[in-house]
This record gives structure tokens, C-alpha cells and sequence, in this order.
């Protein structure tokens, strides 16, 4: 696989080596006051931005690490953190 | 054929003979002989007949650029022949042919090409509907390529190597020689990927002179050797570049020598930095019958005399657009080839030593001209033109040397997302922006001088290796400044097709297809490259463009008349054709072995794989398991469960993890009793169910289904990563056997192993006990009931397994205790209505479908339950399936797992169905819609291959068998 992560505790590792977890989208919303649609839009709606994205990745084949990344879904290549702006 | 056997330039051993079969016949060869060439210097001049239209073909650039010599070898369809070195006692075929290659009772279809316009499928293949089936039939007999055989076995050895290099060198002649060598000096690791089975490229056969008084051959030995013995380098060769990723990874294959390992190797490596240096092939040209057997390219007849020893012909014409070609005609004129005339596309700018040279030997030169129409089955004369196609005159000869120009081998920049763009002095179309780290070298940029060539090399490899993060204190300048010195990229011949109207003129070999086809395309509008590629099939066959990749943009731009610049193809992996058994490697079957695998196996088990396991289903060869079955039932039998997931978590916040994946409430597991519980995911899908025990404060012990168990550390982990939370994860799965041991008799048994009060007072159903057997060894003890008689299911350290099975074994053997395998365990525990997820659940299936419900515990809402959300929506929803038992009308007729519930159209599936011993009834489980689950509801029962006749089964109680659970209580 051409894509590399950077596993916090193992390094550069080869794709292989990871299972993707998906966009980050934060903790999970209190049950309370929760909406079919709010909940469904949670669990299964992304961004899918064709751009730098910060996404979960666990280091399945390593040190069973959940850890995340952003990536460059165009390249498909690990990239740093973009810079802050305010 | 006699050989040229005492050039120097020869990559064959005439000492060391080879033979192959072909056309029933045994034909002579020697070492360094592919396929191909030993055919070649047998007199076989056809080797195939083409895709569409049957014409003949031959040898024409001998490096496999098209389909014209794939041949079957060894029951191996498309081989390239001229690719593959010949070896012992090969059996080599034609393909595509009724008859031979040499008379093809197909070769009249030729004729008929005028019916079969660009597009002929698409228009043609749709009307009448009923008629095409039948027609497709005919066509595909009579077009295609080899053909493969089902029951064909592969043989061979396939292995694969992931390396890591800093810098990879794609290309292993004069500049990639160079450049490995440059980017060596500092010590980094090098690889170097040359195709051909030996390093040299284009100098390997040529003896002109480099500019210093060596002969290219000789240079290019003496960077061989100069590679050879650095030792960060590593080369392979024969090992043709498959693919370029992003994050510079390359892919490749080898192909094995007879001394060699393997037959095909998988190559992969990630490097730092990348050299290409594949240099070019040849821009082949357009005139009429420009394949026919007997027309070859420059590098293919120059290379057949210098390489392999072979006269390609015995009078020659040339027809060419590049020095190259006027070399080669003074070299195989000095080895004893008849040339009756060179004909140079250009008006101009020849090499005027090389001009000398021709006049020194008479050879006629014609400047301008072009060929314009080959005659013969295999060639037997030429008809020359002007390049404006005033004057025209014939040469009778046997071999017509044919090239246009040349094309850069850009693959690997391609693959790499590079933009190309066309680059109007060389003709060609290169890298407008290099992707990162990746350098050109060589002839691929244009430059033809052997030192130009070496020089490029240099540089790119010390670039490469500044990549890398070398510092080069001024070399690097140095090699610029000595590139620049020496002579730059040369001027291309611009020309495309020889003024003919086309009918004839081949632009893509593969797929039959011709100017006149490109021409109707465009008239169809498919007015862009990219579009006549698919709609007239240019640059589709097996060799990827390698023949129509360059003339096709060339000539549209022209036919257009476009002022935009011409835009080429684009090119996707595999470059070359790869061996699916390459990919997929040695290493076919994985799969773990429980610790009682080899007495299970020696107790007469059949194995089954299930998940990466391998677990015996049955143990005779009754797959009903009737014995197995009725033994548990009214004695005692033994399982072995090993696969079982098996975890521990503890740590302070181990609780709150259990809270968050299991739907019921965990703080109220008690010590010394089993919960039995479940897993959901987001949308309240039923993903795991299994038992919770708890050891200690915070400390528990739980098992998973046996397929879940890979992902269940994952799952946790997850569900909880925003948490940080303070627990452990133990995976015990592999650390942890299991065996079930149930029946009436199953107290008696295990009484006399362990000291342990067994009675029922002291060890209720669903307790939990750490119990000694054997007087020594520790097992954690459930009282369980999937089977549904008394059960104990006993978790031991997997090296005692063994040990705890023979002792019971050996208790049990008054009682006739025996095994029961996976099958049996199915049924019975079928009978009980004891769900398998997986089995009595699929994807979409939720807790409540298959009648959990009752273990969801929604007062624990600020655990975050996974699925929680998703289950509460779900219960206000009345149109989900429900698991209902279902029996047969017939009991002799149970219906297949899987068979599907019906009326006008699909209401469920049965789930699992078998005729119970127990009962003598055909039951079983059915996910059906809701309105169909009332008690007595009339199902009505599909099944594959039922030739319209249905089946019928009415919804019964649940469960089958013992449904106060009076006896797995007892
Ligand atoms: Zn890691």
C-alpha cells in the first residue's frame, strides 16, 4: 500500500498495518434530547472532503493504538496538521 | 539457421542447447534464446493471427509491446514470447487460429473488415435481442486471444519481496547504470530494475563508438560490472516495473531463471527517491500493411543480429525517421544483410558520419521518402513513396525495417499523477512538472548521444541522492554543468502516417484497429484521444498502448486539425502483465489449530474452516450427526469450544467500558454468576452476545463469538476513545481453551476429576466456580445451557488443555462419553432456540429482531450504550423482521438454511433448519416480517433449484425442546 501512517506509539508504519475508524466528528452526543435524524446524522453522515481531513485510524497489525491523523484524500497520503487559523 | 556466433555483443551461450515443442515438432534453441527468437532462427516467421480480422503477424519490436507473439506456452494462454526466456522442453502454440498461424482458415474474415467499422460492437450488438447470443457465440470463436482452461492448474513457485531503498533506478541501461552508481557513493541503498533478463539498454548491442574510443556494448559491460561490485546495490533483473503509487512506492515482478527460486516474484518497494531511466521504444510507422510478418522495428532487427545472433533477413529495405535506424542499417550491412535502399523520413539533419558510412558501403539513401505499402503474406516486396506521396517505386526484399521516430517510455511518471504535456522539439510527450522526488535520466529526455546519455544519469542519481538528504558539496553542479556541456535533446521526426488512405495501415496491433477506423471515430465525434482509445479499441489490448500510446494523440491532433497541443493517453497498472499466482504469493492457507486439534483429529474428526480456524464439524461420516446428537441428549458428550473469543478487562474504568458496549446493565454482574449479554453497533444491530464474569472489583472475564474475537479489542477501543478511560484489554483468546461437556451425565463425569461440590445447591445453572481438576490445575467453570442439558463449560490454560481432556475422557469412559462436534452443537442447540449471530442474524438484523430485547437495559442512558439511540427509535418501527420457529408440513422435508419465505415477493428466510432427533419434527428459526410471525401463520417456502414446487411450514413456539429448561437447570 503506498499510504503511511504515523502510529503515536510505533511510528511510520505501512498502510497495511491500519484499519480506518473514519472521520473525526468528536464524542458521541448525550442520549438525552436526541433526534432520529441528529443521531443517524452522527453515526453515518461525513464531510468526505476532498482535501486534508483529520480522520481515526487504529493500528490494527501494531500496537492496537486508536490515534488521529489527517490525510490528504486526494494524494492519499498522511499529511501534518494544518496550521491554525483564526 | 546458422547463427552469428562469435560476436561479442551476444546475450546467448550457441554452446548450450535448449529444445522446444511446437507444431508437434522439436525445435533447437540455445541459452539466452527467448522463446521467440529460438522460433525466429527456426524459420517460423508467423507466430499469430490477429484479434479481429486474422491477419498474420511476427516479430516486431521484440520487447512485447503488442499481442503479435503471445503465444500459449505451457498451457499458459498470452505469453509473451519475446519476453520469455526459453527453457527445456517447452511446449509452445498458437492462438486464434483454425488451422495453423501459417494458414489460418479465419484469414478470409481480412477481407471483410469493410463491414466491421470502428464501433461495429456497439452499434450492432442490440438488435434483434434474440439473436445476439447466438451471435456472440460465433464471435467468440473466432476472436480473442488464447484461450483458458478452467481445470488448468498453476505450477511454479511465487514468492514476493517488500524492500526499502533510498533511492530505486527504473531503467537498467548506460544512464540507469549511472545514475545507481552515482547515487551509491555516498552509501545509500540503491535498487536497480532492469526488464530485460540483462542490464545495458540501448548500448547492449550497439558497437558504435561512445566518444572515447569504446564500443557501447563494451561501456555498457563495464558499468555492469562497475554496479555489480557496489555493493548498496542491488539489482534485479528481468524485473519489469508494474505500477508507481504515490509516496514514491513501486511495484514490480521478476520472472526466474532456471537456477532461480521462484518462477514469478512479487516486487514491492518504498523508496525515498526514483530515477527513471526506461528510455524509449519506437514510434511505430503508419503505412499500408505496416505489420505484416517481415516489417519490424530498428531495435528488434538490430537486436535479433547483436543479441541473439540471428540475421533478421536477406535483403532488407529501410524506412525509418531516426538515426538509430541508419546505424543499424551500416551495422547488419557489415554482418552480411542485402539492404536495397534506406528511405529517411527526414529532409535533413542526419548524423553525417553515419551518412558517410552508407555512401562508403553504396548503400542507396532516399530523403524524404517513406514507405507506403508492404505486399506479401510475410513480406516479399516494399512500394516507397515520397513523404508527399508524388513518386512512388518498388524493392523487392524479405525484411522491411520500419520506425518512425521514438517514444519515451513516461510510464512511471504517468502512474505517479504527472501532467505530460508535448514538447515540440523531441516530439514527444514528457513530465511538464516532476512529481516530487522522482528524476528523469537518459534517453527518455530526449538526449541521444551515449555520453549525453551517461551524464543524465549522473546527475539524476546525485539528485536523487540529494533527496535523500545527502549533501554534495558541489557535485551536483559539476554534473549539471557537464550535462549541459555535451549535446541536448535531439530533434524528433514529426511525422505520423505515410500519405496512404489507411484501410490497411495498423495503428494498434491488438485490436485490429487502423487509421481508417481512428478516421470514423472522429467522424462520429469521439474527437478527443481518450475517446477513440475506447471507441475504436486503441491501446486497449494487453500491450498497453506500447504500439498506438504515441502516433494515437499524434494523429488526431492532426485529423483535427486541432490547434490546441496534442494530449496523450493516459496509462494505469499492471504496465505489463502480471500472474495472478505472483500476487498472490506462497503463503495460501492460514488458519489456527485448537490446542486439542491433534486428538480431535485423531478421534476421527472432519475439519471445517470456520473463520480463521479450523474446527471439526463432524466425527463420522454421518453429516446428521444422529450418534453425536442423541449422545449428548441422553449421556454425556464432549466439545471442544477453544475458539471462543476469551478477554479480560480490568483497570478502575473497567466497568464503564462494559457499560458502554454490552446493552445490559454490567454493575449488576454479581461474583459467582454468569450474565449472559450482548454487543450492538450504532444502529442498534446485533453484533456479539457472550458471558460477562467478574473476578474482582473492576476485574472481568468475558467471551465473544468465535468471529468477533479478532475485533473485539479494536471495538472498545473505539467505542471509548474519547474517554480516557484507565483499563486493560487482555486478549486471551489464543491463551485459553475451552471445553464443553454436557449431558445427563455430565455431574457424574466431572465429579471424579475435581474435588469441587458440584451439586446444584452449591454450583447452580448459570454459577460460576474456579475449580481445580486433576487435583492441580486451576479452570474456570460455567454452568451453561446452549445445548440445553446440564453443561459445564470449563476455560483452561491452553497447554493444560490437553490434560483436562484426557482426564475426562478417561473418566467418562464408563459412561460411553464421546465427542460431538460443531454440527451436532448446532442442532441441539437449534432445538433449545439458542440463537447464533451470524446465523439467526445478518448485517441489518437488531437486538430486538431476534428476541433479545429483554437484555437491553435503557435506564442506563448516561452510559452511552452503543446502539442505544438506534434501539429506541427502532422499537416504535412496525415493519421489522421477527425470529420465529418455524416446523415443516412434511417432517421428512426440513428445508435448506437460507431457503427463502415468499408470497408475490421476499418475506424472510430460514435461518437454520434440521429434522430433530429429539422430536422427530423438521424445526427450525425463520427471520420473517412482523405479520407474519403470529403462532400458526401458513409460510410458504423457496428454495434454489425447486423447479416451481414450494414448500409450506407454519410459525410454532419457541423453543422445540425442554421449554421450561428443566433439564439444563437440573
Ligand atoms: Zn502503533
Amino acid at each position: 500500500m503506498a499510504l503511511t501512517l504515523t502510529c503515536p506509539v510505533c511510528g511510520k508504519r505501512n498502510g497495511y498495518e491500519f484499519r480506518y475508524g473514519g472521520e473525526d466528528k468528536g464524542p458521541r452526543p448525550a442520549e438525552e434530547g436526541m433526534t432520529p435524524s441528529a443521531w443517524c446524522d452522527y453515526v453515518h453522515m461525513n464531510k468526505c472532503t476532498a482535501g486534508v481531513q483529520k480522520e481515526w485510524w487504529f493500528h490494527r497489525d501494531g500496537c492496537g493504538a486508536w490515534f488521529t491523523t489527517y490525510r490528504d484524500t486526494v494524494a492519499n497520503l498522511e499529511v501534518d496538521a494544518p496550521e491554525v487559523t483564526e | 539457421m546458422n547463427r552469428l556466433n562469435q560476436l561479442p555483443t551476444l546475450r546467448i551461450d550457441p554452446a548450450e542447447k535448449r529444445t522446444l515443442s511446437y507444431r508437434g515438432k522439436s525445435l533447437p534453441g540455445v541459452a539466452g534464446d527467448t522463446v521467440a527468437t529460438a522460433l525466429f532462427a527456426n524459420g517460423v516467421r508467423i507466430f499469430a493471427r490477429s484479434l479481429k480480422y486474422h491477419r498474420p503477424r511476427g516479430l516486431y519490436s521484440l520487447d512485447g509491446e503488442c499481442a503479435n507473439t503471445m503465444m500459449d506456452v505451457d498451457s499458459i494462454p498470452n505469453v509473451r514470447t519475446e519476453n520469455t526466456l526459453l527453457k527445456n522442453g517447452m511446449v509452445v502454440k498458437e492462438q486464434n487460429v483454425k488451422g495453423s498461424a501459417e494458414f489460418d482458415w479465419m484469414g478470409f474474415i481480412d477481407k471483410f473488415d469493410w463491414m466491421m467499422p470502428a464501433g461495429f460492437y456497439y452499434h450492432t450488438m442490440h438488435k434483434p435481442a434474440a439473436v445476439w447470443p447466438h451471435a456472440m457465440k460465433q464471435i467468440r470463436k473466432a476472436a480473442g486471444l488464447g484461450e483458458i482452461s478452467p481445470d488448468y492448474v498453476m505450477r511454479g513457485r511465487f514468492d514476493e519481496l517488500f524492500l526499502k531503498a533510498d533511492v530505486t533506478v527504473v531503467g537498467g541501461g548506460a544512464a540507469g547504470m549511472r545514475a545507481a552508481l552515482a547515487a551509491a557513493e555516498g552509501g545509500l541503498r540503491v535498487v536497480l530494475l532492469e526488464a530485460r533478463p540483462h542490464l545495458g539498454g540501448c548500448f547492449d548491442y550497439r558497437v558504435s563508438d561512445n566518444g572515447d574510443g569504446t564500443p557501447l556494448y563494451q561501456r555498457a559491460r563495464e558499468l555492469a560490472e562497475q554496479v555489480a561490485a557496489t555493493t548498496n546495490i542491488r539489482v534485479f533483473t528481468h524485473a519489469p516495473l508494474v505500477g508507481t503509487y504515490s509516496n514514491n512506492l513501486i511495484t514490480a515482478h521478476q520472472v526466474g531463471s532456471d537456477s532461480d527460486s521462484f518462477t514469478e516474484r512479487y516486487i514491492e518497494i518504498r523508496s525515498e527517491s526514483i530515477v527513471v531511466a526506461t528510455g524509449c521504444i519506437e514510434r511505430p510507422l503508419l503505412f499500408d500493411n505496416n505489420e505484416r510478418p517481415g516489417v519490424m522495428q530498428v531495435g528488434c532487427a538490430h537486436r535479433l543480429a547483436r543479441t541473439y545472433g540471428i540475421l533478421p533477413g536477406k535483403q532488407a529495405v529501410f524506412a525509418v525517421g531516426h538515426d538509430l535506424g541508419l546505424e543499424a542499417a551500416i551495422d547488419l550491412f557489415d554482418l552480411g544483410l542485402k539492404i536495397g535502399c534506406v528511405a529517411d523520413i527526414r529532409e535533413d539533419g542526419q548524423n553525417p558520419d553515419l551518412l558517410m558510412a552508407l555512401a562508403d558501403r553504396a548503400i542507396p539513401v532516399l530523403k524524404g521518402w517513406v514507405a507506403a505499402k508492404a505486399h506479401g503474406k510475410t513480406v516479399t516486396k516494399v512500394t516507397l513513396t515520397t513523404v508527399e506521396g508524388t513518386v512512388k517505386r518498388d524493392f523487392d526484399c524479405d525484411l522491411l525495417v520500419a520506425s518512425a521516430g521514438l517514444t519515451p517510455v513516461t510510464g512511471p511518471f504517468i502512474m505517479a499523477q504527472a501532467k505530460m504535456g508535448y514538447d515540440n522539439h523531441t516530439g514527444y510527450f514528457l513530465p511538464t512538472e516532476l512529481p516530487e522526488r522522482m528524476f528523469p535520466a537518459g534517453r527518455l529526455t530526449g538526449v541521444g548521444d551515449p555520453r549525453a546519455i551517461e551524464a543524465s544519469g549522473r546527475l539524476a542519481g546525485l539528485q536523487a541522492a540529494a533527496a535523500c538528504g545527502v549533501s554534495l558539496n558541489g557535485e551536483l553542479d559539476a554534473a549539471k554543468a557537464a550535462t549541459a556541456a555535451l549535446p541536448g535533446p535531439e530533434r524528433g521526426c514529426k511525422l505520423v502516417t505515410a500519405p496512404v488512405k489507411g484501410r490497411k495501415s495498423f495503428i494498434c496491433f491488438d485490436e485490429d484497429a487502423t487509421i481508417k477506423s481512428v478516421k470514423q471515430a472522429i467522424d462520429k465525434g469521439f474527437d478527443v484521444p481518450e475517446l477513440v482509445k475506447r471507441f475504436a479499441g486503441v491501446g486497449l489490448g494487453p500491450g498497453q498502448g506500447g504500439i498506438p500510446g504515441h502516433n494515437l494523440p499524434l494523429f488526431v491532433a492532426k485529423y483535427t486539425a486541432s490547434s490546441a497541443t496534442p494530449k496523450p493517453t493516459t496509462l494505469r497498472p499492471p504496465l505489463v502483465p502480471t500472474f495472478i499466482a505472483t500476487y498472490a504469493g506462497a503463503h495460501h492457507h492460514m488458519f489456527k489449530r485448537t490446542p486439542l486439534h491433534k486428538s480431535q483429529k485423531a478421534a476421527g474428526g472432519v475439519f471445517r474452516n470456520i473463520g480463521v480456524w479450523k474446527r471439526a464439524r463432524y466425527f463420522s461420516d454421518d453429516f446428521d450427526c444422529r450418534e453425536e446428537i442423541l449422545n449428548v441428549r441422553g449421556n454425556v458428550g464432549m466439545l471442544d469450544g477453544s475458539t471462543l473469543g476469551k478477554f479480560r478487562i480490568h483497570g478502575p474504568d473497567a466497568l464503564k467500558a462494559l457499560q458502554r458496549v454490552y446493552v445490559s446493565d454490567m454493575s449488576k454482574v454479581k461474583e459467582g454468576r454468569i450474565k449472559y449479554s450482548a454487543m450492538c453497533n450504532d444502529d442498534g444491530c446485533v453484533i456479539d452476545d457472550g458471558v460477562v464474569v467478574k473476578r474482582g472489583e473492576n476485574d472481568y472475564y468475558f467471551t465473544t463469538s468465535t468471529g468477533r474475537a479478532g475485533a473485539t479489542v479494536e471495538w472498545i477501543r473505539y467505542h471509548t476513545r474519547f474517554d480516557g478511560w484507565d483499563f486493560h484489554l487482555v486478549n486471551l483468546t489464543d491463551a485459553m481453551g475451552v471445553i464443553n461437556l454436557s449431558g445427563p451425565n455430565a455431574r457424574k463425569v466431572l465429579a471424579k476429576v475435581t474435588d469441587a461440590d458440584l451439586s446444584s445447591e452449591a454450583f447452580p445453572f448459570s454459577g460460576y466456580r474456579e475449580i481445580t481438576v486433576g487435583g492441580s490445575i486451576p479452570a474456570r467453570a460455567m454452568r451453561l445451557g446452549f445445548v440445553g442439558e446440564l453443561s459445564y463449560e470449563l476455560h483452561v490454560a491452553a497447554s493444560y488443555m490437553q490434560a483436562v481432556w484426557d482426564l475426562l475422557e478417561e473418566a467418562g469412559a464408563e459412561f460411553g462419553i464421546r465427542n460431538f462436534g460443531v454440527e451436532a452443537q448446532n442442532v441441539l442447540r437449534m432445538e433449545k432456540c439458542h440463537i447464533i449471530l451470524g446465523q439467526e442474524s445478518e448485517q441489518r438484523t437488531n437486538l430486538l429482531d431476534v428476541g433479545l430485547g429483554f437484555l437491553w437495559d435503557r435506564t442506563k442512558s448516561a452510559c452511552k450504550t452503543v446502539g442505544a439511540v438506534a434501539l429506541r427509535q427502532a422499537e416504535k418501527d412496525p415493519n421489522r423482521f421477527k425470529l420465529v420457529g418455524i416446523r415443516m408440513e412434511d417432517d421428512d422435508r426440513p428445508a435448506r438454511d437460507g431457503a427463502l419465505i415468499v408470497d408475490t415477493k421476499v418475506r424472510g428466510y430460514v435461518a437454520t433448519m434440521r429434522k430433530s432427533f429429539t422430536t422427530g419434527e423438521a424445526v427450525g428459526m425463520a427471520l420473517v416480517e412482523k405479520p407474519l410471525s403470529d403462532i400458526g401463520t401458513r409460510l410458504e417456502i423457496f428454495e434454489d433449484e425447486c423447479n416451481g414446487v414450494r414448500l409450506y411450514a407454519r410459525v410454532v413456539k419457541m423453543p422445540f425442546y425442554d421449554p421450561n429448561g428443566e433439564r439444563m437447570k437440573a
